[in-house]
């Protein structure tokens, strides 16, 4: 279970890029994230697998066995040990062009591997089978040999989910996983998400509203940093204009308390984020 | 003079736009005869001081004609004893190639502002300026006076300036990985060597292989250079002919010369083209 208390990022001249977010996913859930762009979720996604530093709040990740995993933490190692536990898929997929597919998916576990035996022996012929079993999930097993840089934007998003599959995570973290894909495609990645949902909850970041009402189960709406809307992936119209909304005026209706300043607007973030002034 | 004003002379002194104009256009004028004037005179003025002639220039002409025809023809009898000095500079570019690419990587690594921490990339980024900023000819004078003559100052010198400008160039390609693609291999759990190991070294090997083989190029043909002033090699053939006025032998160097630096470049143009060839799409 992933539990986000609290989770305050701000600019340094005060600006609130997110602004007391709080909410916990559990099991059999596939949560969507939804907002204009720089509204704050793909930021939110980032302080959960620690790349970018929350100011203040806490994000714990509970294991089966009653163990928490904080990427919160200050210490190198303790972030590493709880990023094993995160599948992550980006938008545009990220894989290391100049290796082969498989070995793309491999690197899920790079973080179970000993330094030194990755960089003189490689990976088993064990890990390999395995990797092609996650490789299998996607339909994508007999590209195995292929170079990464060689495929499609879809099926670089699918081998970056076989990726997250392999690396056996208690939750996966989708950012835009289909922003840069056709419907089609698009399609396709949800109907490979939402099967991998009911094992492992799945958040993650969209910008298709009717994708979201037929895949997810949960939808949480972000708009300038604070949450406004947390419930059935189903949304009305009003609900949605609520969300995105016509201006950047102040929103229609503000779940928890309202009464503060209209934290940043898009721009500010994308540069914050560009410079390294967060992370 | 019912309608004065309309034919109205200007006046003396007036200043209308188009006296301006002139005034302006003639100030130009002046302006580019007075400089060409100082060009003519800064001529002039050091073709005395240095004592130049153009009746040297002449002189020269006449008097270089029978020298050149002295070159011809080329002594083709040194060809079998030239080819090992062929191999020497050969063997010196190529060892200081593979050298130079080997130890450019960690330097390169250090010096990239997406991988390594501030002070030791300023570190680096310094130490590399300062390798770079020394010509290989001032390097292998100081070497020289270190290790004596012959091809290891040579050797030294070529291997110092080849990581110098492949860790330049090798810097510049690291710091433009994608920074996603680092952040989603890190965002597995794995460290940052392991980073370097599976997302950094595969992007950037390609480059490496391609700019060493330009390198490799450029060191066959500072090796003859470094050769003649005492690094042994091809070069060094040359300059000794050169010296005993031998110019039939000098000639024939010459033309091995050419010979190698063309087979080198016919070589690494193939070998490039087949590693970027081969490592886009497979």
């Amino acid at each position: 279970m992933l539990r986000v208390s609290n989770i305050v990022v701000t600019l340094p001249n005060g600006k609130r890029l997110v602004d007391d977010i709080s909410f916990t996913v559990g099991r059999g859930e596939f949560v969507a994230v939804l907002g204009s762009s720089g509204a704050g979720k793909s930021l939110t996604l980032r302080c959960i697998v620690g790349l970018t530093k929350p100011n203040q709040g806490e994000i714990a990740l509970e294991g089966p066995t009653g163990k928490t995993y904080k990427t919160t933490t200050r210490k190198a190692s303790e972030l590493r040990r709880a990023r094993r536990h995160i599948g992550l898929i980006f938008q545009g997929a990220n894989l290391v062009k100049r290796l082969t597919v498989l070995e793309n998916v491999m690197l899920g576990r790079l973080g179970y591997i000993n330094p030194l035996r990755s960089w003189f022996f490689g990976f088993k012929d064990s890990e390999a089978r395995d990797a092609m079993m996650a490789l299998d999930r996607v339909k994508l097993a007999h590209f195995a040999a292929r170079m990464a840089g060689s495929l499609s934007g879809g099926e670089m998003q699918r081998v970056s989910i076989a990726r997250a599959i392999y690396q056996r995570p208690l939750i996966y973290l989708a950012d835009e996983p289909i922003s840069s894909l056709d419907p089609k495609n698009a399609e396709s990645i949800m109907k490979i998400l939402q099967p991998l949902s009911r094992e492992t909850p799945v958040i993650g970041a969209f910008h298709q509203p009717a994708l979201v009402a037929k895949y997810c189960t949960r939808a949480i709406g972000v708009r300038m940093g604070k949450i406004v809307y947390d419930g059935p992936a189903q949304m009305s119209p009003r609900e949605l204009e609520n969300i995105y909304g016509g201006t950047d005026s102040e929103p229609l209706i503000t779940m928890g308390d309202t009464g503060q300043q209209p934290p940043f607007y898009g721009s500010d973030m994308q540069r914050a984020l560009h410079e390294g002034v967060i992370a | 003079m019912a309608s004065a004003g309309f034919f109205q002379t200007v006046p003396a002194g007036q200043d209308t736009p188009f006296m301006q104009w002139k005034r302006g256009i003639a100030m130009q004028r002046w302006k580019q005869v007075a400089i060409a004037v100082l060009l003519i005179a800064l001529v002039w003025l050091s073709a005395w001081r240095c004592e130049v002639h153009i009746a040297t220039f002449v002189l020269g002409v006449n008097k270089g004609l029978p020298i050149v025809e002295m070159f011809f023809p080329p002594e083709w009898g040194d060809i079998l004893g030239m080819l090992p000095a062929l191999g020497v500079t050969t063997v010196m570019a190529l060892i200081a190639t593979i050298f130079g690419m080997i130890f450019s990587l960690p330097c390169a690594l250090a010096a990239s502002t997406n991988i390594a921490p501030k002070p030791v990339r300023l570190v680096m980024r310094c130490f590399i300026a300062l390798e770079r900023g020394l010509p290989e000819i001032v390097q292998l004078l100081l070497l020289i006076a270190i290790f004596g003559l012959g091809a290891i100052p040579g050797l030294l010198a070529l291997c110092i300036s080849s990581i110098g400008m492949l860790a330049k160039l090798l810097a510049d390609g690291i710091e433009e990985i994608e920074p996603h693609m680092l952040e989603a291999v890190a965002g597995t759990g794995a460290t940052s060597s392991q980073v370097v190991r599976y997302a950094v070294i595969p992007e950037i090997l390609p480059a490496l292989l391609a700019q060493g083989l330009f390198r490799f190029e450029f060191n066959v043909r500072a090796g003859v250079i470094l050769g003649a002033l005492g690094a042994g090699g091809i070069g060094y053939i040359m300059s000794t002919a050169m010296a005993s006025l031998d110019y039939q032998r000098a000639c024939m160097a010459t033309l091995l010369t050419l010979a190698l630096t063309f087979g080198t470049e016919r070589v690494s143009d193939f070998l490039r083209s087949r590693v970027l060839r081969g490592g886009m799409l497979k």
